[in-house]
């Protein structure tokens, strides 16, 4: 395949390393308790509806929007509240949390729990929109930010592009290839939802080159999608080369539609909604079978683990990681880390009792070889950081700016305009921790650029 | 059990400073090689001397001075010391290398910060230093004598011991016509190219040199940028002024394969250090470097310039730094 496309500035190639790619996604079983998060998506966290004692079904709303930008959250299992409390997350953050004790798994009459395919796309997109909001579906790429937000554009501002992000970037991850490989018809469908919902824009699919069984089995899909539904029509597949952060929201559409969002921009300036494959798969389950987002399919990996221990599991979201962690065997010799997400951008698991979230999406196991920080030398100057860094920064510069406190400088350098990729520390041949110093400049700096007066 | 917990990126390239200085030591192999055959065991001495003095100083300002952990293990100065012993003519006393070599590092590199910190190129600057204190031990060039017959090659200068620069500088000013000149030193493109050009070690053989270069790109060590534009603009001056005058102007294949063109602008000019951060702070340096040379060659005094012009620019670095920077994402148009 030559003459993908990709994104036009840095980037870097690690290593693969999908162990889990051929293992079918399996049900999790129940535990017997979990703990749902109320601050789970971008934005106001969600507000308690129940009190302990209440009994609730799987499916039930227990918490409501706390703002505009906000979203549902319903209860992933049948049982009693036990509490309603601050509990802390993976990282150690309190925030408030449900608890409810399992008993059974009773559903909510009005899911639609058939495996049979919806493909038949409901005509008035309002209520599209309502759907997905009243089901609680959240973007589940990473920054999970509240779907049917992104769907509305703001008045003056048209979807040109809907573009799905089936690149799965990050080395590890295999959760996306699983659902696109399984479910990909109501991939499709969730696809031509969305399309609907914003007035019918280009919608293409970008799938990195290193899952062509992924390419095919979509383009088989969609053609018998295609004949014989003309709804089905309007959707292209693209082969995407591989390179990281080929997943970043600015970097997918430069690639898609090569056209570049501005700094401090976002997507919809030029005319893009990007959405992952997840929330893809979670928007078909809102509208057509009218299911919220309760479940979301999870990757075990990590090198140190077990091939007959790598697993990628359907799970309710908010089972504690230390539940899959036990389902998968335990912690594997060797490892010293326990990432939630890829190795690029994943969050390192403090608390292994820490609940799951709308956005796991792994559970990677490090060795410390892997990942333990070689100490660091001088800068060589090599600009290795600034070929790699996606957004174009010179992130050698970036780190010296932050140490010296230059905000002037640091703002022409558009420090804000970082995406955290991790690119440039990854590359760094002197092993400098550029990212954790240009995150804190960079949040300095946002706040700097929000208290100033607008006009 | 406790886990390990810190921010994201966690994993990393392979890569580190000490494997990208040792894959610079490999890509000089060749060219090593080809001197040390050439030149024998005066060679061989001279490369240990260089590599060693070079390494110890680094380690005993460190440990004496500085009361800092050693960094001779990242390779550098190891690099430093092989770029100056192929920048030295073989003839060169072992006491000269030990002064370039405490020059280079306890000068050039250590008194800015060390690594990462010089303005000017360490073997570079040595180089410069000991032509201008020892001219005459420095422009000493026995040319390679006692192996060239078995390899089939005439033998070139062996007695006056110049370089091909050398003899065209000295040749043009004593009234001779280059023709004259080539005719009467015999030296021929195909000996320049293979190996056997008067001249300091380094510069003995641009294949070997080639193939160095080829590695560093295949191994992405080095961008090809600076060195093109240093060609590409020594080829270009050196084509318009022999072409409006052949007699007096060398031509632009020469001027490629002598006085140091290929190692310094393959392994001295894209020294991470000294030379510019974006593609087009490259460009710019790189055609600084070709100038400069060129300017040198055809009108200054001395007979080469590779190593001058790369000083300067050296210290026209900084400023190139501050106006040139990559495109950043969404700022096109
Ligand atoms: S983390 Fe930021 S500075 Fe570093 S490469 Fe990514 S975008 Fe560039
Ligand atoms: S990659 Fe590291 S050593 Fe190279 S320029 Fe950037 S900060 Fe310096």
């Amino acid at each position: 395949m030559e003459n993908l496309s990709t994104f036009s500035i840095g980037g870097v190639h690690p290593d693969d390393r999908k162990i889990s790619r051929d293992c079918p996604i399996e049900v999790l079983p129940l535990p017997d308790k979990v703990f749902v998060s109320m601050a789970q998506h971008l934005g106001a966290p969600a507000k308690p509806l129940v009190v302990p004692g209440d009994t609730v079904k799987v499916g039930q709303l227990i918490a409501e929007p706390g703002g505009f930008i906000s979203a549902c959250v319903h209860s992933p299992v049948s049982g009693t509240v036990k509490s309603v409390g601050l509990r802390e997350d993976l990282a150690g953050n309190k925030v408030t949390h449900i608890e409810i004790v399992v008993e059974g798994d009773k559903w909510e009459e009005s899911i639609d729990r058939t495996p049979d395919l919806v493909t038949e796309l409901p005509e008035d997109k309002a209520w599209i929109l309502d759907r997905i909001k009243q089901n609680g579906v959240v973007g589940l790429g990473g920054a999970t930010f509240p779907t049917h937000v992104k769907l509305a554009p703001p008045p003056g501002k048209t979807a040109d592009f809907l573009l799905i992000n089936g690149a799965e970037c990050e080395p590890y991850l295999t959760s996306d290839y699983r659902v696109m490989m399984e479910r990909g018809a109501e991939v499709l469908v969730g696809a031509a939802l969305m399309q609907k919902a914003l007035d019918g824009p280009r919608c293409i699919i970008g799938i990195e080159e290193n899952k062509p069984e992924a390419i095919d089995h979509l383009s088989e899909l969609l053609s018998g999608l295609a004949d014989r539904n003309p709804a089905y029509r309007h959707i292209e597949i693209r082969p995407l080369k591989k390179k990281y952060p080929q997943g970043g929201e600015k970097q997918l559409i430069d690639a898609l539609t090569g056209r570049q969002v501005k700094s401090m921009g976002l997507p919809i300036d030029v005319g893009a909604v990007v959405q992952n494959i997840g929330t893809t798969l979670a928007v078909y389950e809102a509208v057509q079978k009218n299911k919220p987002l309760i479940t979301n399919v999870l990757t075990v990996t990590g090198d140190c683990l077990p091939v007959e221990r790598q697993h990628n599991y359907l799970f309710r979201i908010g089972v504690p990681l230390s539940f899959i962690m036990e389902q998968a065997g335990g912690v594997p010799e060797g490892a010293e880390k326990i990432i939630s997400g890829g190795p690029m951008m994943g969050k390192a698991v403090a608390r292994v009792d820490a609940t799951t979230v709308k956005g796991s999406s792994a559970i990677l196991y490090l060795t410390g070889e892997q990942t333990l920080r070689r100490p660091e030398g001088p800068c060589i100057r090599c600009g290795r950081c600034a070929d790699a860094c996606p957004m174009g920064l010179e992130p050698f510069l970036l780190k010296k700016l932050a140490e010296a406190g230059d905000f002037t400088a640091l703002e022409k350098n558009a420090v804000h305009d970082c995406i955290e990729c991790g690119c440039c520390q990854y590359s760094c041949p002197a092993n400098l921790s550029l990212l954790d110093t240009i995150r804190i400049a960079k949040g300095d700096m946002l706040r700097i650029i929000k208290s100033r007066p607008k006009n | 059990m406790a886990f390990v917990v810190s921010p994201s990126p966690h994993i990393h390239a392979p890569a580190s400073t000490a494997s990208i200085m040792r894959d610079v030591l490999i890509a000089l192999a060749p060219a090593t090689l080809v001197s040390l055959v050439f030149y024998g065991w005066a060679e061989l001495l001279l490369v240990a001397v260089c590599i060693c003095a070079c390494m110890l100083t680094e380690w005993a300002i460190e440990r004496f001075l500085q009361h800092s952990p050693s960094t001779i293990g990242d390779c550098s100065a190891a690099v430093t010391g092989l770029l100056l012993a192929l920048n030295l003519p073989s003839s060169c006393p072992w006491w000269v290398a030990v002064i370039g070599s405490i020059f280079a590092i306890g000068v050039v590199k250590m008194t800015f910060g060390g690594l990462g910190q010089n303005v000017f190129n360490p073997a570079i600057a040595a180089r410069v230093f000991l032509l201008v204190s020892f001219p005459s031990i420095m422009t000493d060039w026995s040319a390679p004598a006692s192996i060239s017959s078995a390899w089939g090659f005439s033998q070139v200068d062996a007695v006056s011991g110049a370089t091909p620069l050398g003899v065209v500088s000295e040749g043009l000013r004593s009234g001779m016509t280059l023709d004259e000149i080539f005719a009467a030193h015999s030296f021929s493109y195909k000996e320049m190219l293979f190996a056997r050009v008067g001249g300091s070690a380094g510069e003995l053989s641009a294949l070997a040199l080639l193939v160095g270069f080829v590695y560093l790109l295949a191994r992405k060590v080095i961008k090809a940028t600076t060195t093109l534009s240093i060609w590409a603009t020594i080829i270009g001056i050196s084509m318009v002024f022999s072409f409006i005058n052949p007699s007096s102007y060398t031509d632009p294949l020469f001027n490629m394969l002598t006085g140091g063109v290929l190692l310094g602008s393959i392994f001295m000019a894209t020294d991470y250090v000294t030379s510019p951060m974006s593609n087009t702070g490259c460009v710019i340096y790189g055609f600084g470097i070709g100038l400069q040379t060129m300017l040198i060659r055809y009108f200054g005094a001395y007979p080469e310039g590779m190593s001058f012009a790369i000083l300067l620019m050296n210290a026209f670095v900084p400023l190139i730094n501050r106006f040139c920077h990559q495109p950043k994402f969404g700022r096109a148009k």
